[in-house]
């Protein structure tokens, strides 16, 4: 008996440690399946688009992961960026492009502007840091409430032709199942590709930079390119966000990039787990999927004082992330894998 | 008479009203152990931070004969000195402590990767390949400087001795003609010391390149370097064997004061 249980934890073990992609594939696939559990009636008919939102802020999240994990630079200028994801998206889509020349040339504009605060804060460090993207951030915000091509309160962006002639469907928000399939399926490859990057020469340049600035100098780490190259991904990733927020809600406000979700998405950061790309999922379903999903349904409207609570403890026994939740349940399992296996050869003996 | 491979001509450095260096000038040759002494607030690690180009508003000039030919290292960017040949440690320690040591190891060949950011992202061939054989050259030295079984662990909580070793290892990353330590045996034990000792001498023999050191350890110093080059506050006093430096009255009198 105790053989079976110790091979088949071994296989379990070995199977996490395989290849990269596959825990990936396996996690998106899991999320996939979630509004399967919709149609089995597990979950409510609401619930989906919650989901979707988690997904979709998790992308944004990954980006600041990137600055505020992995550079050591902060930005309160996030919302901005996703604003410009949705609204860019918009706002090429009514001039007549196809999506995805809209969506590309949303990014390549917001990744410049992510670009100029690169280059600016190697004049402004910490705080200083924080206050000015805070007011890139207000910036961005009045432009769009301002501007008339925003069209006021917000843009109708509908159901998104993909590749010239396949529709996505425009169907009411709790029945966009294929939507929210190629949503999970971006933030798929937005994982990939940064778990590539953060094991990368750039990852580790981008660390050097943050951990000891003489030390990254002194081997050769430019720190100009560097902060450019973190600036700029944190945005492009908060822009896909945005573009997929377009393509999943199928409007754009203009007012909804506050401060708050700038201020959410780096608690999410926080709560989830610095440098880690499950932990920011984690996060993000922790900061907006708990109050929404469970706790709205118990407690009503004062649930946000119960994820208060919550993500306060959080903090207090995990301060370097709820994922360690996980390293915690892994160390308690190969220590009982051990003993199991000691008290065995102690018998045997 | 051979060319030196550093020559710092007529060196100054001050910072506010205060001549940290003062008209230093002095030369390390090929395959040299030299050492830089003095007493506290000398100026060494000033001095090493001009060559090293993390300061630039020096007066005098730095030349340095690399891999590049012979250049002056005030027109050389600060991180591309790594390119010249030249590489150095830090006196606290400048590690990475949430990478592992193998990744510590492969910053210090930051410059050597030619693939880019979209390789990355994508995790090209180009940057597969690239990133082994590296990691193997990584290995090697870390098997070279016997700390090869750590090389998963991260450096956080690494004793100091071992600290100190990984930050040798990540400068022979770059192949350096010329390694600058700053106070490598501060922090050791005695035990740990003349492993040190050892290390220099294999590290000079293994991959032909010439050491400069500031260490406060005379004994250390003493025994492991072919010349010395005394100063204090900032001026050069003398600069000689070992033997002969011991026995000179200006630096007798920098380090015990003077006889009255």
């Amino acid at each position: 008996m105790l053989t079976i249980l110790d091979n088949f934890t071994k296989r379990v073990h070995g199977f996490f440690q395989g290849h990269v992609y596959r825990n990936y594939l396996l996690f998106g696939a899991a999320v996939m399946m979630i509004p399967l559990m919709h149609n089995f009636g597990i979950i409510g008919s609401g619930t989906l688009g919650i989901w979707a939102y988690i997904v979709i802020i998790t992308v944004v999240a990954l980006g600041l992961n990137i600055l505020l994990g992995f550079s050591g630079l902060i930005s309160l200028g996030t919302a901005g960026f996703v604003g410009a994801g949705a609204l860019g998206t918009g706002v090429f889509l009514n001039m007549g492009l196809p999506f995805e020349l809209a969506a590309l040339l949303t990014i390549l504009i917001a990744a410049a502007i992510g670009a100029l605060i690169g280059f600016f804060s190697l004049r402004v460090e910490g705080i200083y840091l924080a206050i000015a993207t805070l007011f890139v951030g207000e910036i961005l915000r009045q432009i769009y409430t301002q501007i008339e091509i925003f069209g006021g309160q917000m843009i109708n962006i509908g159901a998104i032709r993909f590749l010239g002639f396949f529709t996505l469907n425009a169907n009411p928000p709790s029945e966009r199942r294929f939507l929210f399939v190629i949503i999970v399926a971006v933030m798929v490859l937005m994982m990939i590709a940064m778990h590539h990057l953060v094991h990368s020469k750039t990852g580790r340049a981008l660390l050097a930079m943050s951990r000891s600035q003489a030390a990254a100098q002194a081997m050769g780490v430019s720190i100009l390119s560097y902060r450019l190259i973190a600036f700029v991904t944190a945005t492009v990733f908060a822009t896909v966000g945005g573009v997929l927020y377009a393509v999943y809600i199928q409007n754009a406000p203009t007012t909804a990039w506050t401060l708050d979700l700038s201020l959410f998405v780096i608690a999410m950061v926080v709560v989830g787990g610095f440098k880690s790309i499950y932990g920011t999922f984690l996060g993000a379903f922790i900061i907006h999927g708990i109050p929404n999903l469970i706790l709205a349904e118990l407690f009503g409207d004062v649930s946000y004082i119960f994820s208060g609570v919550l993500i306060i403890v959080v903090i207090l026994f995990y301060p370097y992330g709820a994922i360690q939740v996980f390293y915690d349940v892994r160390k308690w399992f190969h220590k009982g894998r051990l003993k199991l296996t000691t008290k065995r050869s102690d018998r045997s003996a | 008479m051979k060319t030196p491979l550093l020559e710092l001509n007529q060196i100054s450095m001050t910072f506010g009203g205060l001549k940290a260096v003062n008209d230093l000038s002095f030369s390390v040759f090929p395959g040299e152990i030299v050492g830089l002494i003095g007493p506290n607030g000398a100026g060494k690690t000033t001095v090493f931070n001009c060559v090293t180009q993390f300061y630039k508003d020096y007066e005098g000039d730095v030349f340095f004969d690399g891999l590049k030919g012979k250049v002056d290292l005030r027109t050389i960017k600060v991180t591309d000195v790594i390119d010249q040949g030249l590489v150095r440690t830090f006196q606290n320690v400048e590690l990475i402590p949430d990478l592992s040591i193998m990744n510590n190891l492969l910053i210090g060949a930051h410059k050597q990767f030619k693939s880019r950011l979209i390789d990355h992202l994508f995790n090209t061939k180009k940057a597969r390949q690239e990133e082994a054989r590296l990691s193997e050259k990584a290995l090697e030295i870390l098997t070279f400087l016997k700390i090869d079984h750590l090389k998963d662990f991260y450096v956080k909580g690494q004793p100091y001795g071992i600290l100190k070793k990984i930050e040798i290892a990540r400068t022979l990353m770059s192949d350096p003609k010329l390694i600058i330590l700053d106070e490598p045996a501060a922090g050791l034990n005695d035990r740990e010391t003349d492993e040190l000792e050892a290390l220099i001498y294999q590290i000079r023999e293994k991959y032909q390149t010439t050491i400069l050191l500031i260490e406060h350890d005379m004994g250390f110093v003493m025994n492991i370097c072919d010349r010395v080059c005394a100063i204090s506050f900032g001026k050069f006093l003398a600069m000689d064997t070992p033997a002969k430096i011991q026995k000179n009255a200006l630096v007798q009198e920098a380090y015990l004061g003077k006889d009255d």
